[in-house]
């Protein structure tokens, strides 16, 4: 068994496909998907120039929180006081992004749409909430509002609280987690390998391996656990890589996210075995649809834009419940973001059932003794 | 060593193996010659317990032959067809490794492993990799992988394909010295000439039946054809042609392309008779052939079809 499993591993690790999908291709994506956000967020986060048109009846505490934020070192707005008439002008010229009233009910106008606009109306609303809430709390809890006033300045920390690289927000992370899922999937490549090697149908390489003395299910077993194995560092190094060469902050727990990596690598490796396995079609064919599943899956869970996955989540939510790279993408959302251990829960079991089902039917093909033709 | 009956095997339409019946004896080097598609390989596979069969029964020493008789599989080696190394491996770690599912003993490994080096003659090229290796010595490390644990039974299926004369030679050669230290060899081939060369006894494959066996004389003495005599003439007219066929122990006569082909039964002096009755009628003629009867013969007697169609 030591003798297959030595080989095994060295075969993975000399091929080109067995090594550039699953652990160089998504090394060479996370860097550009981190190069690309660090660049969009760098601009994001550019001090937005917002008017304020005060009225008589105006809301000091409004403008209190406003010149708070300015005042803040994120540089997250710059206001200026101005007359409605100018202000009006000022965004016309576009020399600035909104327009605060600072009335009773206080009020944003902009001239149009797009990241700092949101950004403007995302602290209108934050104001609007905490104003609420503290109005609850006095009416309700007096004694109280003293130190929910206390929490509520410090709203900065709820906007930047996941941050990936340092600069990206939840948006990015999703993609990051995305690409992570990917990686798993892309196990389906050594799954690939494998089947190539154990169906005597497939190739003459493994109608030589066949007819040998060496029993069928130790060539099996040997293959799945290098396979297994092999990918699931492959994805440790991903991640360590996102962690420490890309600064990305997990703020959840690693064993669990080690643990959903694991069933996503189980899940990529079978499928792979699964489906090369199936069908006598060629090699290319073979290699083009393991990698359009993968991608289609890694596309749905919101790898090139993580309002896919908020749509597909919306509109057709049965497909992410089957969708394996989804169900990874999810369980580390829940990990490090919702800290939600139910949902994570049920990703999980889920993606378990998924590999179970996909390793024992990937075995029930392979462990074939005799074909039909070869 | 090996008996098979009987044995029928179909994809779909087509009957590949149809009621297959062969006895291999151990010692020998039993070819198995035939053109393509007459079911050769499809015959090996079976053998081997790789394809399923509609009908009949395989032994090998013995012993019913099934996927999990481990006991028979030990002692087989076999040389596939296609090229069967792993690209990732250099020539070493190939032999090393198809070694190893025979043979768990370390120490005993590295002997069986070099001594197979040596045989094919690829000392020099033990850490490269298959890829660089040209197709003759591809196919000697083909045949290394297959050998190195020194089998009883060793299949060898067209081994020589797409192969240079010299590396052909080596494998020929090898194969004779591999039935020399005991192993018995079945080899398949649609190169009368190889066949011919190393094989003690030989079947003639055609639609997937065995359609002749014996050695190579035996197989000659089969046919009608004892001497084929080849002449090449300018002229000759119809009646010629039919004086030439009325002489003893001529039993066909071809004229084509200004080329006479005799076959003769395998009387003495057929030549002399032909040569004197063209010098008697003052034919001019060129070169002269006179050949004793190939397999190709044999094969074209059976199936009225050339053996290289």
């Amino acid at each position: 068994m030591l003798h297959l499993m030595k080989y095994d591993v060295k075969v993975k690790l000399k091929n080109f496909n067995e090594i550039f999908w699953p652990l160089i291709f998504p090394l060479i994506l996370a860097t550009f998907f981190y190069i690309s956000f660090g660049k969009a967020d760098e601009a994001d986060f550019e001090t937005v120039p917002a008017a304020v048109v005060v009225s008589q009846e105006k809301d000091d505490a409004f403008l209190e929180f406003l010149n708070g934020v300015e005042s803040d070192d994120s540089r997250l707005i710059q206001i200026k006081e101005m007359k409605e008439k100018d202000a009006l002008k000022a965004l016309k010229d576009k020399k600035v992004a909104g327009i605060y009233y600072a009335g009773e009910t206080p009020s944003l106008t902009v001239g149009g749409v797009g990241i700092e606009e949101s950004i403007l109306q995302a602290l209108l609303d934050s104001y609007g909430d905490a104003k609420t809430t503290m109005e609850n709390i006095a009416a309700d809890h007096p004694e109280g509002l003293g130190a929910a006033a206390a929490q509520l300045e410090n709203y900065e920390e709820l906007v930047t609280q996941v941050s990936l690289g340092g600069k990206t927000t939840d948006g990015n992370a999703a993609s990051f987690y995305a690409l992570i899922a990917m990686a798993c999937l892309y196990g389906c490549f050594i799954g690939f390998g494998s089947a190539m090697t154990l169906q005597a149908n497939l190739s003459a390489l493994a109608a030589r391996r066949c007819v040998t003395p060496t029993h069928k299910m130790k060539l099996i077993l040997s293959e799945m656990v290098t396979a297994f194995g092999l990918h699931f560092i492959n994805v440790v190094i991903l991640i360590l890589y996102l962690r420490y060469g890309l600064h990305m902050e997990f703020t959840g727990e690693m064993p669990k996210m080690l643990l959903v990596s694991f069933v996503g690598c189980m899940i990529g490796v079978s499928m792979g075995l699964f489906i090369s396995s199936l069908g006598r079609m060629g090699e290319g064919v073979k290699v083009a649809l393991i990698l359009g599943v993968s991608m289609i899956c890694s596309f749905l869970a919101g790898l090139m834009n993580g309002n896919v996955k908020d749509t597909v989540d919306r509109s057709f939510p049965i497909i992410n419940r089957i969708n394996p790279a989804a169900l990874i993408a999810d369980a580390f959302y829940c990990i490090n973001v919702y800290d939600d251990p139910a949902r994570y829960t049920r990703n999980l079991v889920t993606l378990v059932i998924m590999s179970a089902v996909l390793t024992i039917g990937s075995f029930l093909v392979v462990r074939r003794e005799r074909y039909d033709s070869i | 060593m090996i008996k098979i009956n009987n044995l029928v095997k179909s994809y779909g339409s087509l009957v590949a193996l149809d009621h297959l019946n062969l006895e291999i004896k151990e010692g020998e080097i039993f070819g198995l010659l035939g053109p393509n598609g007459s079911g050769k390989t499809t015959a090996i596979s079976c053998m081997l317990a790789l394809l399923k069969y509609e009908k009949g029964t395989v032994e090998i020493m013995g012993e019913k032959m099934a996927p999990d008789n481990y006991k028979v599989k030990q002692q087989i080696g076999i040389v596939l067809q296609n090229v069967a190394v792993f690209d990732e491996l250099t020539v070493y770690e190939n032999i090393d490794y198809f070694c190893g599912l025979y043979v768990k003993e370390k120490g005993r490994r590295k002997e069986l492993v070099e001594e197979a080096i040596h045989f094919v003659g690829l000392e020099e090229y033990v850490k490269i990799r298959p890829k660089k290796l040209s197709g003759g010595l591809l196919r000697r490390l083909n045949i290394a992988c297959g050998i190195a644990h020194k089998p009883r039974l060793i299949i060898l299926d067209e081994p020589t394909v797409a192969v240079d004369p010299q590396s052909r030679n080596r494998i020929l050669e090898g194969i004779q010295e591999l039935n020399r230290q005991g192993s018995t060899i079945i080899y398949t081939s649609h190169y009368m000439e190889e066949v011919e060369q190393i094989c003690t006894r030989i079947a003639i494959m055609d639609h997937g039946r065995s359609i002749a066996v014996g050695t190579t004389e035996e197989l000659k003495s089969m046919i009608k054809t004892g001497e084929t005599v080849t002449i090449e003439a300018a002229v000759l007219e119809k009646e010629q042609i039919q004086a030439v066929r009325n002489l003893p122990h001529v039993f066909d006569v071809k004229y084509e392309s200004q080329v006479l082909t005799v076959r003769c039964t395998g009387a003495k002096h057929n030549l002399v008779r032909i040569l004197n009755y063209l010098q008697d009628e003052n034919i001019s003629f060129g070169r002269v052939f006179s050949e004793l009867p190939t397999l190709n013969d044999v094969f074209l007697e059976i199936t009225g079809k050339e053996l290289r169609d």
